[in-house]
């Protein structure tokens, strides 16, 4: 007898078809989300705050009851969620100049308050809907379109590490970084996705998962060579792996 | 105040902020969030001790952007939720307060104006009309404003602003300013009065047994927004057909018209007293609702009425309103003051007095 092994998941929108540029990982990242909210049964109970860049594009792809915030905002508007509902599974989607610039004060005081809540933030080095700015993890020595010459530290300082910054907040029971560039890390990835998930469900505080993604378009890459640049160049100064988990006791 | 007030028996005397606050709390207000500001902190205080103690929900936000859009959030859910704040805080708020026009949600924001622009001063000021009504967040969008004069219309109208925010779904302001805020006046509080409205068409509770729902503004096609913009405006129409609210004090038989709102009607009413006295036909008109702005009834005023004096305690914000309403048909002066106390009672006399001789 036949035995399906693989499928798409059903929360996923009946018919979609993912708009993203080729190569890029957004793809993958919502995926992962998916399964996870199906094997934990969590489609009817959940809302999610969606944010602006590439990720706004959730919505489309993913079947859950969700609110659309401002920029930057997803996590003030997630918290609001969750304290009029504390019943209800919330979480966010974020790239990380939404999460990390323009929201950094909206996300580190929901991860200081400990806010049963789980943000997911796709790192990409760049503002990828506006077409490849600098933003606040572009790489030293990176090309963005603001940054013609690279990123030198006299006009532009240093990227941020989200993952570990975010690992010293009190409030926070899990904080991880993963990468989409093999299969093996992207099962990683998605154990990380679950067990981030899970700790809200059972209470232990704010969850988050910083996902290392291509951006082929905005890299002016193949997507062959933009994966290599996850794995060669990004995972060295971004380096994946748990930095917080407070089962575990690991701390940075 | 380490206040356990929440429902009264009789009158209390107490301070518009705690007053604002506690009509809140009474109008069912499930979760509040906010940043501290004169001079309205004493709501943010009242909330912080209340909302635990009723189990309900209260944040200290990061910010007024993180409070505006905590707001928001919640009230995603259906539940009535909250926000106070002051001027430049306010300011703020903007980007918030026009997402929430464009999600059509039941925000409820109170707006205790002090001094500006730039940081400016606590002193009170009604400098906030034109933020309150007009608004500076992008877009075409109104939101319901409602200005109190007395302590006790503090407490009215915190609870007509719940109700109106709901029953409309969209934002709606309390608008008072630092001097009610601190002063001290008899109220009495009551039950709510309003109907409790049904969200349960809209709101977010996980997509079971039904579709989902997405609470969103993205409108990529120039269509979908010029539909959308005309149910906004539609909306708008019904709130200027059913909605407004004026108080109003001899004005039947008045050459002269005095317009204000807010604290600076009391001073208006006792300076048209005052006329009376004299022999003077003068009379006090004071919108409460600032949008829906009384245009009609203000139209009407400038057929039986001579004159219109508007008295704010700013350069000359509703002003404009008035005079669009007037249109030209008779005078529109102004007795204004850019920031500090009302403008005395006998500066107000005077002015009527030198409107007449003329």
């Amino acid at each position: 007898m036949a035995t399906q092994v693989f499928k798409v998941p059903d929360i996923m929108i009946d018919g979609f078809k993912f708009g993203f540029c080729p190569g890029c990982d957004h793809g993958v990242a919502m995926r992962l989300v998916a399964e996870c909210l199906d094997e934990l049964n969590l489609q009817e109970n959940t809302i999610c705050a969606s944010a602006i860049g590439c990720s706004v594009c959730i919505y489309d792809y993913i079947n859950v009851d969700t609110i659309e915030a401002p920029h930057g905002r997803a996590i003030a508007e997630a918290t609001g969620v969750k304290r009029a509902k504390p019943d209800k599974f919330v979480f966010t989607y974020q790239g990380d100049g939404d999460f990390a610039s323009i929201g950094l004060a909206e996300s580190m005081h929901a991860a200081l308050r400990g806010e049963k809540i789980s943000a997911i933030c796709i790192n990409n080095t760049n503002y990828g809907m506006t077409g490849g700015q600098l933003g606040p993890t572009t790489m030293v020595g990176q090309v963005t379109t603001t940054s013609p010459t690279g990123r030198n530290l006299e006009y532009y300082g240093y990227p941020m590490k989200i993952a570990e910054q975010f690992a010293l907040c009190d409030g926070v029971a899990f904080s991880a970084r993963v990468s989409l560039d093999t299969v093996p890390n992207i099962r990683k990835a998605k154990a990380a996705i679950k067990k981030a998930f899970e700790y809200q469900i059972k209470g232990l505080g704010f969850s988050f998962v910083e996902i290392l993604s291509s951006c082929p378009t905005n890299w002016r890459m193949t997507p062959q060579k933009a994966h290599d640049r996850v794995r060669d160049e990004m995972m060295k100064v971004f380096v994946p792996g748990v930095y917080k988990d407070i089962l575990e006791s690991k701390q940075v | 105040m380490t206040t356990t007030l929440n429902k009264s028996e009789g009158k209390v005397l107490i301070k518009g902020n705690y007053a604002i606050a506690n009509a809140a709390v009474i109008a069912g207000c499930q979760c509040y969030f906010g940043y501290p500001i004169t001079p309205q902190s004493e709501i943010g205080e009242f909330m912080s001790g209340k909302m635990q103690e009723l189990g309900r929900a209260y944040v200290s936000a990061e910010s007024e952007l993180g409070a505006i859009n905590m707001t928001i959030g919640a009230c995603s859910t259906g539940v009535k939720a909250m926000t106070s704040s002051s001027s430049c805080a306010i300011s703020l708020m903007q980007e918030g307060i026009s997402y929430a026009c464009s999600d059509e949600l039941p925000v409820v924001i109170v707006s205790v104006m002090r001094g500006g622009p730039g940081l400016g001063n606590i002193y009170p000021s009604q400098g906030d009309y034109e933020q309150a009504v007009i608004g500076g967040g992008n877009g075409d969008y109104r939101i319901i404003v409602l200005a109190p004069g007395t302590v006790q219309e503090c407490v009215d109208l915190t609870y007509k602003t719940f109700y109106l925010a709901h029953k409309y779904r969209m934002p709606a302001m309390l608008l008072a300013d630092g001097l009610l805020g601190q002063m001290m006046e008899p109220c009495l509080f009551g039950d709510y009065p309003y109907p409790e409205v049904d969200n349960s068409e809209w709101m977010l509770t996980g997509a079971k047994n039904r579709h989902r729902r997405v609470i969103r503004s993205y409108a990529p096609l120039a269509e979908d927004q010029c539909v959308f913009l005309n149910k906004l405006f539609n909306k708008y129409k019904v709130l200027e057909e059913n909605e407004v609210m004026y108080d109003e004090y001899m004005v039947d038989d008045a050459d002269i018209v005095v317009m204000s709102f807010g604290s600076m009607g009391r001073n208006v009413k006792s300076a048209v007293k005052a006329c009376r006295e004299k022999g003077l036909k003068v009379g006090a008109f004071r919108p409460l609702t600032l949008f829906p702005f009384p245009n009609r009834k203000i139209e009407e005023l400038s057929h039986s009425a001579k004159k219109i004096l508007v008295t704010e305690i700013n350069m000359g914000q509703m002003l404009r309103d008035v005079r669009l309403a007037v249109n030209g048909r008779i005078p529109v002066e102004f007795l204004g003051k850019p920031v500090g106390s009302m403008i005395d009672i006998e500066d107000i006399v005077k002015k009527i007095e030198s409107m007449i001789e003329v």
